[in-house]
């Protein structure tokens, strides 16, 4: 009797989330959205904005042929060197962040009712077992999936050819090096106007922050 | 024939008493007063010089010296007169000829026991003299006559001078006024110049000299003198009267003479000078101007702008903005110069401390003097502005107050106001901007853009964030309130202790089932009865060796009968060999059985 209890309290939480979660969205990004303003930006000639849309597009469709497909066709028309994915992060990004994060809580509720039925189970020690195996692969695709995209919580995309990346974060602060539009970087660290980020090829430097891009804005700056 | 004798010693001690006093007279005129000269005193290499030795006596041969690089030859020897304050002496003259082989300054000494050692210098063929001052500075133009400044007098026996030129008029307190230091020295008196020159006056600032003097030749009062001019500028830092000097220090020849020869010298008139300046030895000297009155009056405190920060001077303000279009977010520069002549170090601007939709910085400046001592120029600030809102914007004028000297007035000067274009900003990327990136097109489509994929339905599932759900702290909390309920059922759900018990009760069985086949008695009653008294124990909450038949019996009934006479078998089996029989061990076990099931008999 009391065991029947928790899936009702649990079915209950997850109905609570739910309804929460419906409530506060205001649904402004779709995959299909960005990409079709990705395109919009490619035709118009600004590779920078286009990638950055790309980029935010492949995060809720990564295994959208597509959106790869222009993606890769975008950074190579603007000379953008493209650092390749190892088979292991193409094989956990496949699975869409969204699919990946309920997928974790449902292993979460396997494990944890597998090792919950197989204290009180008598016979068929299996069933619990399996869910409790299944559970646990669930939540490691789900702990990669976020490993492997927290990087790119912090990328940004060049927005403005010859952006100037400079040695402090002052307008007239002299130039360390350029970036070239559509270029990806990753943001390390911010002071004021200026965000201090690092290239693939590991140079760091000031750049402004209007001539970037972040792949991931902050709460509220999307809008 | 003895008077002969003595007439002859007479005649000979006579002749020796008169022979005595001339051969003293000789030896005397040997160590007569001598001296020399050289002419030229400063030659080149492979150039000759002459030598004049005069003596006022007898003078033998003279011993010509022998000094590496120089070569002498004796040119000739003459007797005459030399006229001393009109007077005629007799003189003997000897010419040395010597030939210089490699530059330097050589000391001669004295070539007769009275004279004085003299100087030669020998320099290269296009190398100035060393005893001058040095300057890369082309040849000077012809040597023009000049008369000293007034008020200045020559110094160290007529070899220098210094001459501190500043305003007449009264100054400000704070006003940079330039000011000149002259310093006239005569080439081969004065050797070196051993520092920049000082201006006294402990209530002035002073800005740095001039790095190079201005240098020019000029003969005063029949001299020829090497004029070094430097260029400084002073402020006054309170009122008052006050008398500005400069001093320079200076390395001179000076005379060793004696007051006596020095008299004797004076008697001799010019050739015993030469003599004096060939026979000379460098001292360190300070030669300083005669004090100049300057006066300092206070700025007037009628009219004063508050923002007035000191700048005291003539200045013309203007200003300008680069790039005059931008997108907003990117910066601009915005410029203020200020030209003029004054103390632009008192020259300061905040620029613009604040100003709506923009986001200011704090200006840097720099200055680009056009003078030497930087009392005229230019000084720029510079303030780099970003925008936070697109569209046509005006940026005021700046403003800068002054005083000026000239028209003894504050002055306040202010720029035009600045227009610029803000563009909206590149980075406000959304869905939103969909259609902007549509008008922004402009641009055909080029033949790069041919080979993308076409796109995407309108689409029908929307998400409000790019953050994965994981990443968000609302739908974190939800796995972690499962993860807690589902450990909280875990330590909840405890495992079935019936069937705990019915499977030791189980294992226990069997374990007497198995003694009663073989016929063990002794392990079939021990066994037995620790199992029943660890059932009954926890059963009654109390310890197994507690358990007495009176226990049993009164808690149990009849079958505590049962069980105290299996406790009594137990020994017996153990200490007696007692073998039931096979029916008794049916007996047995259906009591343990029972008892383990929690029946009472």
């Amino acid at each position: 009797m009391r065991a029947a209890k928790i899936p009702m309290i649990i079915a209950g939480l997850a109905l609570w989330a739910g309804q929460a979660l419906a409530q506060t969205s205001q649904q402004p990004y779709s995959a299909d959205g960005l990409y079709n303003l990705a395109n919009s930006y490619a035709r118009a000639g600004k590779p920078g904005l286009a990638v950055l849309s790309y980029e935010r597009a492949a995060l809720l469709a990564p295994g959208d042929p597509d959106i790869n497909a222009n993606l890769a066709y975008v950074r190579a028309s603007a000379h953008v060197p493209v650092k390749p994915r190892n088979p292991f992060a193409r094989l956990a990004q496949a699975t869409e962040p969204t699919a990946a994060a309920w997928l974790g809580v449902l292993g979460l509720v396997l494990v944890g009712m597998g090792l919950v039925a197989a204290r009180v189970a008598r016979r068929f020690l299996w069933i619990p077992r399996g869910g409790i195996l299944l559970g646990v692969a669930l939540i490691a695709l789900t702990a990669s999936n976020a490993v492997l995209l927290w990087p790119r919580m912090h990328e940004a995309v060049v927005l403005v050819d010859q952006t100037p990346a400079r040695v402090s974060p002052a307008p007239m602060g002299d130039t360390a090096f350029v970036l070239r539009e559509a270029e990806s970087v990753t943001m390390t660290a911010e002071h004021e106007d200026f965000m201090l980020i690092r290239t693939g090829g590991g140079l760091s430097g000031w750049v402004a922050r209007a001539n970037l891009g972040a792949v991931v804005p902050p709460v509220g700056a999307e809008h | 024939m003895r008077t002969g004798s003595m007439r002859w010693i007479k005649i000979i001690t006579a002749i020796v008493g008169l022979l005595v006093p001339a051969e003293y007279t000789l030896a005397q005129a040997e160590d007569a007063l001598a001296y020399e000269t050289v002419e030229p005193s400063r030659i080149k290499v492979g150039e000759s010089a002459t030598i004049r030795v005069t003596s006022f006596g007898r003078l033998k041969d003279v011993a010509l010296p022998s000094i590496p690089g120089l070569v002498f030859e004796e040119a000739g020897r003459s007797q005459g007169l030399e006229f001393v304050n009109g007077t005629p002496i007799p003189a003997t003259f000897i010419l040395i000829r010597v030939t210089a082989q490699f530059p330097g300054v050589f000391t001669i000494p004295g070539l007769t026991p009275t004279s004085q050692s003299i100087g030669l210098e020998v320099v290269k063929g296009n190398e100035p003299n060393p005893y001058a001052w040095r300057s890369q500075m082309p040849a000077a133009p012809p040597v023009v006559t000049a008369v000293l400044p007034k008020g200045v007098q020559l110094q160290a026996g007529g070899a220098a001078f210094v001459h501190l030129a500043i305003p007449t008029r009264a100054i400000y307190v704070g006003e940079s006024v330039p000011v000149e230091i002259e310093l006239g020295i005569r080439p081969g008196i004065v050797t070196s110049v051993n520092g920049l020159p000082t201006l006294n006056g402990n209530d002035f600032t002073f800005n740095n000299l001039s790095k190079q003097p201005e240098r020019r030749e000029q003969s005063i009062e029949g001299s020829e003198f090497v004029v070094l001019t430097w260029h400084s500028a002073l402020a006054a830092v309170k009122p008052g009267d006050f008398f500005l000097s400069a001093e320079t220090p200076l390395t001179v020849k000076i005379s060793t003479l004696s007051a006596s020869d020095r008299a004797v010298a004076s008697r001799l008139a010019w050739p015993l000078l030469q003599s004096m300046y060939n026979g000379i030895a460098p001292k360190d000297i300070t030669v300083g101007s005669s004090p100049s009155e300057l006066r300092v009056v206070q700025l007037p405190t009628d009219g004063q702008p508050k923002d007035f920060g000191g700048a005291v001077g003539d200045f013309q303000v203007s200003s300008d903005i680069s790039p005059a279009t931008v997108a907003a977010g990117d910066p601009l520069t915005l410029r203020l110069h200020i030209r003029g002549a004054g103390n632009f170090d008192r020259v300061d601007s905040t620029m613009l401390d604040h100003l709506d939709h923009w986001k200011t910085y704090p200006a840097k400046s720099s200055f680009t003097p056009s003078d030497a001592v930087g009392n005229q120029g230019e000084k720029v600030f510079e303030q780099p502005l970003i925008a936070a809102q697109p569209g046509e914007q005006s940026i005021p004028g700046l403003e800068f107050s002054f005083f000026n000297p000239n028209t003894r007035r504050y002055e306040h000067a202010q720029t035009s106001p600045i227009k610029v274009t803000i563009a909206a900003s590149l980075a406000s990327g959304s869905l939103n901007a969909l259609t902007n990136a549509q008008s922004l097109n402009g641009v055909p489509m080029t033949a790069a853009t041919q080979g993308l994929r076409p796109d995407h339905p309108l689409p029908h599932n929307a998400v409000s964030e790019l953050r994965p759900l994981y990443f968000r702290g609302p739908f974190l909390a939800i796995p972690t309130s499962l993860a807690l309920i589902l450990a909280g059922s875990w330590f909840a759900v405890r495992p079935n202790a019936a069937r705990a018990a019915s499977k030791a009760a189980a294992r226990v069985l069997a374990q007497l089932d198995a003694a009663a086949r073989i016929g063990d008695s002794s392990s079939f009653f021990e066994a037995a009865r620790q199992t029943l008294l660890q059932t009954l124990a926890a059963r009654w909450q109390m310890p197994a060796d507690q358990i007495t038949l009176t226990e049993l019996k009164a808690r149990l009934g009849a079958t505590g009968e049962d069980v105290g006479r299996l406790f009594v078998l137990a020994d017996e089996a153990k200490y007696s060999d007692y073998q039931p029989g096979g029916t008794d061990y049916q007996h047995w076990l259906r009591v343990v059985r029972s008892q383990l099931a929690g029946e009472r008999g």
